[in-house]
């Protein structure tokens, strides 16, 4: 028999792994010391969607020296490349304008990147290192998914989150340190619920959804639950699935099948604009005649090179309109324009990133100390902050600022212009 | 032979376990604090990705089941684990949550178990690619499910408990490490390794290829899905993209650039593979040239190492001196062309280093493929006998080499 | 899995399915030619070609950056596109990952030929992983980019009608188009006193909705004489991609059973070292393999980004080749008609699990049937299932 030795063998192993992990436990954080481990359990799922969130318990960070540290986490790279570089450009015009203004009391913001590659899994691990690099405030991500994970981290800590692109409804549950300055699924599905209905006399439509977007899946929830209540409960005509990344590739045909039998007056396309391109054109191809509407998810220009004409007439709600006088949009193009070249942002998520980081370094200006708990104090308290994607009230509002939402439609592009103005929603008409 | 003595047996085996548990229960200690919590959960995913390579080594390095869906089990896991904990264990998950996270991880093994007994059946009928391919499409048909579910939370995925705790981490990590590695020293153990090697002659050897098979699955996946509650436990939420194909292939990639079989390799190289991409976090903003001349060097130091590997059968110290010569004169050319490279207006855009995670994990994979197709280890494992022999000493008794 | 369970047959429209069956065949048809590239390979190396899929990726650029310099890129003058336009476009797809994957053989498989074959599946990953996110950093920023359908000439339909409707219900729909168009020009003479089309006065609202009656009326009419009918649209340009598949497997059937070079693939397959013993070239052999099918993958990319608008990005190889591959091993991998069927069983059960009104389980049913059929015949469809000897 042969055993001591072998046992051993096992041990030394573990002392092996044990060793190489103990030497990533580096660390360069410098908050005040939070009760960490295996305890604290967090909440279920079942939080409530109104009244009171929960507090974070933890303390959060402290600026120390003279640089204020935000961190943006979002997706640099992977299949929300497009959005999340928007959302970095804007962001750190945000932060240059503030430095170059002097920053606050001779003290500069300096940005800590965190790249989610697209996915949950990184986004946690993300968001992890830049806590563990001591900010005192997040912004990010462009979507849902993501942004509870940063969200469920940001929580253990007692660091805000402020998110950019995250409509998913009862995101802002997880605790009192999330806010967005989007608005939500439970505005945009309901607003285009009563376009449809009210706007444009469709009594009939069907629902084509991406099954692997969060986004998408809620979308479609809310715009059929309101639309049932509108047109009653046979007004959804078709109610199809299909999934965008690595497996489905663009064929539509079976379910396009589907919706042209049903004969419906409108399709609802809650998906991406990389899907409802080729999904508009393949639509028309099958002798689907309905008018085509959507969510901000359409907003990029590459949806008139894949689906040609066909995506002419559609509707789809956004968050702000690049043709917009205003002087908070205006001025915003033109100093990124001044930055990028004379392009504009090729998606939504460039205004929105930039309200998001301005939001957050407005609190700073009013938060009582530079920490992360008098930021989150601050940016609770923000009261019709002037943004470009429109005014933003986070005071008493569980992190879910009332926005205006426009629903724009699609024209032939002229210059940089493929968007016209239809209508508005304010969410007291809808509610 | 020698007299059994079961004192002795018994003895070294509760020091062993003893030692086991004050390692982790130590390891637990040292890394508590909140300012250790991104090691910490470094820490946790590395242990867990440990887990999750030796029981997939199990599989496929050792009995030869060419499996590409082990994140399907790890998947069953730690769904089963946060549906538990938000529904019917919320209250003990919230009064005691070690006791529930140990019980969290057993659920996931049975459920993982249950379902590697599912697959383990039809792998009978199936060799190679085939039963690779049906692996992969469980894989896909587990996360399709949960992407359909409203109960499970759809494509968003499901909020749970957080129970964070590197001492059941690191124990089951040490778990699966040794009923692998016993597994291997008994007789049962030849057995696995005989349906890998010939299938046929051991069918033929009396070993009933049935069992061997499935025993193999029902305990890799076992271990994957308890790794999978404990995962769920510690990010507080599951979604489906978490269990993605690329997740298969990174376990498959860890079990096979350690040396397929062999535990030590699979162990040190799921740690590396999953630091790697995570320590380039901290790379600096470069210019897009920088990263190209750096390309080019690997490419220059690959061919010469290869070149090295393929022609040269001289004394070994002058083989160390080209090899040396062969990476320093890459690295040359990678600093030259790095600084050629930027002079030219296409490549001096600013990119963010981390950008880089990604590729360099992938340039890692086909270089050390390129340089070493049997994996880090080979079928190699660690001993005491290994370390005595490098450090010049007789080696007192050899180990099979598995 | 509740909405699984409660099957509803009375639910199925049985005027759609030959329908179905037409998008599932023209769906499989490309799955094949990205099949016929694992299964090629497979064959002579007993590999599976993981990067196979971002063979086809680099393929699809390869065709979109043809499709700009013959105008049609952004700001480009071009207006539309013809055959000639067409053929350049193929041809440039073919070139770029023909020469991919030549460079993907030399330098990333030949190398470790000798060792286990995990070895070679592992680069095969790297490389895959290597070619997306290199990609993405390098290749145009990695952001999504598609064909403009102005290249596609051909982008109406033939349509067939093998059910007429009811010819006595569109009489009726034709009897009220009266009452719309006067309707329509109710409206249209309110719409000279309005603002926008969205913010009616009260009158024009009330208009709007009469409007909006009047044709919903029109188009309940019109619809249950659809449903009455049966029909079948032919896209044009998918017979056309049809028509290509089927010419470049005709000349591949060609090449491998009637040519020195196939006869030595051939040779190659059955065994590794005998033929080389008889004088065949293994690097020739195994280098034309690996070109043929990516030059196949290239042509597939080419059709599957300019006739059905894909996305290009570096990411958009993963599902045709994820596809593919589960196609060739349903066929028999290895075996040349096999991945044709397979790929042809793939497209139309997809389909056809899509018209029974399970769209949301597509996939998952596709490798159910997957997994069913390799429970009875574990070779796959024409795979042989060998005994082995000792």
């Amino acid at each position: 028999m042969k055993i001591g030795g072998s046992n051993l063998n096992i041990l030394a192993l573990a002392a092996i792994i044990g060793g190489a992990l103990v030497g990533c436990g580096d660390s360069a954080a410098s908050g005040p010391n939070t009760p960490g481990g295996t305890s604290a359990p967090a909440g279920g799922s079942e939080a409530p969607t109104t009244g009171a969130r929960k507090a974070p318990s933890a303390e959060g960070f402290k600026v120390e020296g003279d640089t204020i540290k935000i961190a943006v986490v979002t997706s640099i790279s992977g299949d929300n490349k497009p959005w999340g570089t928007d959302q970095l450009d804007g962001c750190k015009l945000a932060v240059d304008e503030f430095n170059k203004a002097g920053g606050l009391n001779g003290k500069k913001v300096e940005i800590v990147e965190g790249d989610t590659a697209s996915k949950p899994d990184q986004a946690k691990l993300a968001a992890e290192k830049v806590l563990g690099q001591g900010v005192i405030g997040i912004v990010g991500e462009v979507s849902s998914g993501n942004t509870i994970q940063i969200a469920k981290s940001a929580f253990d800590k007692g660091v805000p989150v402020v998110a950019v692109g995250a409509t998913k409804t009862d995101l802002t549950d997880e605790g009192s340190h999330v806010f967005r300055v989007c608005y939500t699924d439970a505005f945009q599905g309901p607003a285009m619920a009563h376009f449809a209905f009210e706007k444009l006399n469709k009594k009939k439509v069907a629902i084509l959804t991406d099954n692997a977007l969060p986004y998408s899946q809620g979308l479609s929830d809310s715009f059929r639950a309101e639309f049932k209540k509108l047109a009653g409960d046979d007004s959804i005509v078709a109610d199809e699935k299909y999934e965008s990344g690595s497996k489905q590739g663009t064929d539509y045909q079976g379910v396009l099948t589907n919706i042209a039998k049903a004969n419906p007056e409108a399709l609802f396309l809650s998906g991406y604009f990389t899907e409802v391109g080729p999904i508009a054109k393949q639509a028309r191809a099958a002798g689907i005649k309905a008018v085509f509407l959507g969510g901000d998810g359409w907003d990029s220009d590459t949806i008139l090179a894949g689906a040609g004409d066909a995506i002419l007439g559609g509707f789809f709600a956004n968050h702000y309109n690049n043709l917009d006088p205003s002087p908070e949009v205006q001025g915003f193009l033109g100093r990124w324009k001044a930055v990028h070249g004379g392009n504009e942002p090729s998606t939504t998520m460039g205004a929105l990133g930039y309200d998001a980081m301005a939001v957050t370094l407005d609190a700073l200006k009013r938060s009582k100390s530079l920490d992360s708990k008098s930021l989150m104090a601050a940016l609770e308290d923000t009261s019709d902050y002037k943004g470009v994607s429109g005014s933003i009230t986070l005071k008493g509002m569980n992190g879910n600022p009332p926005k205006k939402l426009i629903v724009v439609e699609v024209v032939p592009k002229t210059g940089n212009n493929w968007q016209k103005y239809a209508t508005s929603y304010t969410p007291d008409q809808i509610k | 032979m020698t007299q059994f003595n079961f004192g002795k047996w018994f003895g070294t085996r509760a020091i062993s376990i003893l030692v086991a548990l004050i390692f982790c229960f130590l390891l637990d200690k040292f890394m508590q604090g909140a300012d250790k919590s991104y090691g910490r959960f470094l820490m946790s995913l590395a242990g867990i990705y440990v887990t999750l390579a030796v029981s997939l080594n199990l599989i496929n390095g050792i009995t030869g089941q060419f499996s590409i869906g082990h994140a399907a089990f790890y998947q069953i896991g730690a769904y089963t684990g946060a549906v538990l904990a938000a529904n019917k264990f919320s209250a003990l998950a919230a009064s005691k949550p070690l006791l529930w996270l140990l019980l969290s991880a057993l659920f996931g093994a049975i459920a993982a178990g249950l379902a590697g007994l599912v697959v383990g059946i039809p792998s009978l009928r199936l060799k190679g690619d085939y039963l690779a391919v049906v692996t992969l499409g469980i894989g896909e048909i587990v996360t399709i499910i949960a992407k359909n579910q409203k109960s499970l939370g759809e494509a968003y995925g499901l909020s749970t408990a957080k129970i964070e705790s590197i001492f059941l981490i690191s124990l089951l990590a040490i778990t699966c490490i040794a009923v692998c590695r016993n597994l291997l020293k008994s007789a049962h153990g030849l057995a696995f390794l005989a349906v890998r090697e010939d299938e046929v002659a051991s069918a033929a050897m009396g070993v009933n290829l049935t069992r061997i098979k499935v025993t193999a699955f029902v305990i890799g996946s076992a271990f994957a899905g308890a790794a999978g509650a404990l995962y769920a436990h510690t990010k507080a939420f599951v979604s489906p993209p978490d269990f993605s194909m690329d997740v298969s292939f990174l376990i498959l990639t860890m079990v096979v650039l350690g040396g397929t079989g062999s535990i030590t390799g699979t162990t040190i190289a799921a740690v590396v593979l999953f630091l790697i991409p995570e320590k380039m976090r901290d790379l600096p903003y470069v210019q897009m040239g920088t990263p190209l001349g750096v390309a080019i060097g690997i490419i220059v130091a690959v061919v010469l190492l290869r070149k090295i590997q393929e022609s040269f059968h001289g004394a070994g110290s002058v083989r160390l001196a080209r090899n040396i010569g062969s990476v320093g004169s890459g690295a040359v050319v990678a600093f030259i062309m790095a600084k050629l490279l930027v002079m030219v207006p296409a490549f001096q855009g600013q990119i963010n280093g981390a950008l880089f995670r990604m590729p360099v994990l992938a340039i890692t994979l086909v270089v050390l493929m390129l340089l070493r197709p049997q994996g880090i280890f080979g079928h190699h494992e660690f001993s005491w006998s290994w370390v005595q022999k490098l450090l010049g000493k007789k080696a007192p008794e050899t180990e099979v080499a598995v | 899995m509740s909405d699984l369970i409660s099957l509803n047959l009375a639910g199925l429209d049985f005027t759609t399915l030959p329908q179905q069956l037409v998008n599932g065949f023209l769906l499989g048809a490309i799955y094949a030619l990205v099949a016929l590239g694992y299964t090629m390979v497979y064959g002579v190396l007993k590999l599976i070609n993981f990067a196979h899929g971002e063979v086809f990726m680099l393929g699809s650029y390869g065709a979109m950056f043809a499709s700009w310099m013959l105008g049609f890129g952004p700001g480009g003058a071009a207006v539309a596109g013809s055959w000639v336009t067409l053929l350049l476009m193929l041809l440039m797809a073919m070139l770029v990952s023909g020469v991919s994957g030549f460079i993907i053989e030399r330098f990333a498989y030949r190398p470790i030929r000798n060792h286990p074959r995990i070895a070679s599946l592992i680069t095969a990953i790297g490389l895959s992983l290597l070619l997306q996110y290199g990609g993405q950093a390098f290749l145009l920023e990695g952001k999504k980019q598609a064909i403009t359908s102005k290249v596609n000439p051909f982008a109406d339909d033939f349509v067939f009608t093998p059910k007429k409707a009811d010819a006595s219900l569109i009489e009726q729909a034709a009897k009220i188009q009266p009452e719309v168009d006067a309707a329509q020009r109710a409206f249209d003479e309110q719409m000279k006193n309005e603002k926008s089309k969205f913010e009616l006065s009260p009158e024009g609202d009330r208009l709007n909705k009469v409007l909006a009656t009047a044709i919903a009326k029109r188009d309940d009419l019109k619809n249950q004489a659809d449903t009455s009918s049966v029909t079948i649209r032919l896209p044009k340009g998918k017979l056309i991609m049809l028509a290509t598949t089927i010419m470049l497997m005709i000349g591949l059937w060609y090449l491998v059973m009637k040519t020195r070079m196939g006869r030595a693939m051939r040779a190659v397959s059955v065994d590794f070292n005998a033929s080389s013993l008889m004088g065949i070239n293994l690097n020739t052999v195994i280098t034309f393999t690996f070109i043929l099918g990516s030059v196949l993958a290239g042509a597939g990319a080419m059709m599957y980004s300019t006739f059905q608008s894909a996305p290009i990005d570096p990411f958009s190889g993963t599902a045709p080749g994820v596809k593919a591959f589960v196609a060739a091993v349903l066929g028999g991998i290895g075996n040349i008609p096999g991945a044709v069927v397979g790929a042809l069983l793939m497209g139309v059960a997809e389909n056809l699990v899509t018209w029974a009104g399970y769209s949301s389980y597509r996939d998952a049913i596709a490798f159910v049937i997957l997994i069913a059929v390799l429970l009875f015949k574990p070779g796959g469809l024409l795979g042989s299932n060998k005994v082995e000897k000792v």
